[in-house]
């Protein structure tokens, strides 16, 4: 048993038309005992920019306590908040510090990064523990239900979904994949990020 | 085999643990507190490896009076849970981890909620309405799945927490014979005789 | 061997004063009014800006950052906002010192820090400077205004000195004694966040030199809870400061309109 499929847990995010999805289960196990069903993964960042962090739930919490400041404090220096892009670089650089006693984590970034023209285009990338990065076109995802969820997704996504038809895909694809893996599930949440706003919902699943 | 479990209620958290200190296959005390009072509305039970409990118990004790010394302010209970689970996850890759189990029963006086964390030596940290360490956790967790109820009163409580003990008793081969309960709530923290 | 005496600049004259900390509060009274106004859901906080002219290039100020230009009204954490009067590098240097120290608290106790804290070590800092040879002291005031779970909301003063303490309504900068007078008046208790705004944008009016009020001379910014019951700081950009203050029937009458009539 790795020490990545302790707690259990998975992640998702996925590109749509001028929008992008991120969403979690919500299950903290030990191993095949379940200890809560109200577990966040994903913590918002900036308004248009969301991180997921499925792995060891110590490292969780750690690595959202630590981007949070690392955020903060790049907000009050730069008096600007930090775009997907530029994230997604901290981020890998802040798991390759630690490349000989990582983190055991594989996060998920999912953002409207700013063009130069004034506009929003989707992004989204994930990293292994190490941090290396992996930005994708389509769809990335990570946590102990990673291979049932690259399935699903290989069959559902297709591209430029609108906001609400990208909320059905990854939803879907999310419920659809934990369902066969005994370490993720009961219950889900989904942030659908357009340019102006994010629209949250918690999803109801197996709860068994 | 170390028991501990605790449960919210109305305006109340519940926590119990045994009370034996066993040594190989011995035990050589069945009297023993292992629910520290942190402060006046905060509890927590210990369990783990031990010489690292009852010593990371008084460090997190000491510290916590500190920060009521220094600042006038209590530490709610979310924050001191915060800094419990950050003190474990430091200790964790240092040289010499702390090898103990939390939970963490608080009141928080400012908004008059009760809180109960479930906390492992690796820094895990989560907020749930009941929680268990220990062989106990895998009666207790399902007999709470069926019995628990955030609204109960605490004559309810108790009536639940004494189901999971006896559940314990006759189901869990190494069953500690004794349990001591104690409770917080707004009038702060007291101990129960079942 | 004149530096035997004016090097270390904070020594008790003969009759027992600091001339450089009554020096520093000197340079405060003759700057930009701040005033603050607690109410009982939230708190007001008012600024006057000192540099202004055609000039100036604002451009920035009206886009981006945290809102407000940056000169008096800073926003030191989630919970708190605070006004400056004295001297503004100075106060720059002590905005970012209180940012720091209040992301700090966060990391270490994942809430955010006190209101009193954070006032009392800008204090520490502060009162350092009064002791410790060789340096000036300060030459800043703060109001802060913040919310936080143990006593909601708060509005604090601190001085050059180090010494801090805590007010319904308060006013530092020029003019503050006569702002004071007008608050001591005027203030009730109870007071909602709507009257607060407008006694704020009275006394500002009443006590600033200029005969008009207008976004190029104020400051202004609000602490209130939002939905969730978390604090959220509105620090105004200068089209809603105007708004407002047509809204209080106190904006600048527009010259140019007047002189197409």
């Amino acid at each position: 048993m790795s020490i990545m499929q302790y707690n259990g847990g998975s992640v998702i995010a996925m590109v749509g038309k001028d929008c992008v999805a991120i969403a979690s289960d919500l299950r903290l196990g030990v191993q095949s005992l379940s200890i809560a069903t109200n577990f966040q993964k994903i913590f918002p960042v900036t308004d248009r920019l969301y991180l997921g962090l499925p792995g060891l739930a110590s490292d969780v919490a750690t690595l959202h306590e630590r981007f949070r400041l690392l955020t903060n404090m790049y907000t009050i220096k730069e008096e600007r908040e930090i775009e997907p892009e530029t994230f997604a670089q901290l981020v890998s650089s802040t798991l390759y510090e630690k490349r000989f006693g990582p983190y055991f984590i594989e996060p998920v970034v999912a953002g409207m990064q700013k063009t130069p023209s004034g506009g929003y285009k989707p992004f989204i990338a994930a990293t292994d523990l190490i941090g290396c990065l992996n930005f994708a076109k389509d769809f990335v995802v990570a946590g102990t239900a990673s291979e049932k969820l690259f399935g699903v997704a290989e069959g559902l996504w297709e591209p430029d979904l609108e906001a609400e038809d990208l909320f059905e895909t990854i939803s879907q694809t999310l419920l659809n994949a934990v369902d066969r893996d005994a370490f993720s599930g009961w219950g889900a949440v989904v942030h659908v990020i357009t340019k102006d706003k994010v629209v949250t919902r918690k999803l109801k699943g197996r709860m068994d | 085999m170390e028991v501990s479990f605790g449960i919210t209620g109305k305006g109340y958290v519940l926590v119990a643990a045994d009370t034996t200190a066993a040594h190989s296959v011995i035990k050589v005390k069945n009297d023993v507190d292992k629910i520290i009072e942190l402060n006046p509305h905060l509890l927590m039970a210990y369990s783990g490896e031990p010489g690292d409990t009852v010593q990371f118990a008084e460090y997190v004790e000491r510290n916590i009076r500190l920060y009521q010394i220094r600042n006038s302010l209590p530490l709610r209970p979310p924050s001191a849970a915060s800094w419990v689970r950050k003190t474990l996850a430091q200790s964790l890759r240092s040289r010499s981890p702390y090898s103990v189990n939390l939970l963490l029963g608080g009141y928080d006086t400012s908004d008059y909620t009760p809180h109960l964390y479930w906390l492992d030596y690796l820094g895990t940290l989560v907020e749930v309405p009941f929680a268990a360490h220990g062989y106990g956790s895998y009666f207790a967790l399902s007999l709470l799945d069926r019995y628990h109820d955030p609204e109960a009163s605490l004559e309810e409580g108790i009536e639940t927490l004494k189901r999971c003990i006896a559940e314990i008793s006759k189901r869990l081969v190494v069953s500690p014979e004794r349990f001591k309960v104690k409770v917080v709530d707004k009038d702060g923290v007291r101990e129960i005789e079942l | 061997m004149a530096r035997r005496y004016d090097s270390r600049t904070t020594i008790f004259s003969p009759e027992g004063r600091l001339y450089q900390i009554e020096y520093a509060m000197e340079a405060i009274s003759h700057a930009g009014t701040v005033l603050g106004v607690l109410a009982k859901d939230g708190i007001v906080l008012a600024a006057e800006k000192k540099v202004t002219g055609k000039l100036l290039d604002l451009s920035e100020t009206k886009s981006g950052g945290y809102g407000g230009s940056g000169e008096k009204i800073f926003l030191l954490n989630s919970n708190v906002i605070a006004g400056v009067a004295g001297i503004t590098a100075d106060a720059n240097s002590l905005v970012n010192y209180a940012r720091d120290y209040a992301q700090r608290h966060l990391y270490q106790y994942n809430e955010d820090i006190p209101v009193e804290m954070l006032a009392q070590n800008l204090c520490n800092l502060k009162q350092g400077y009064t002791q410790h040879g060789g340096l000036r002291p300060f030459g800043v005031s703060l109001l802060y205004a913040g919310y936080d779970p143990h006593y909601n909301f708060q509005l604090y003063h601190s001085d050059p000195s180090g010494n801090y303490s805590g007010w319904k309504a308060t006013c530092i900068g020029a003019n503050s004694g006569t702002a004071q007078s007008l608050l001591k008046q005027e203030y009730k208790e109870d007071i909602a966040i709507e009257e607060a705004i407008g006694l704020v944008l009275r006394v500002m009016s009443k006590t600033m030199d200029s005969t008009t009020l207008g976004s190029e001379k104020l400051e202004f910014a609000t602490l209130t809870l939002d939905a969730e019951q978390r604090p959220k700081a509105k620090i105004y950009r200068p089209a809603e400061i105007d708004a407002l203050l047509k809204k209080h029937d106190l904006a600048k009458k527009d010259e140019d309109a007047e002189m197409k009539s």
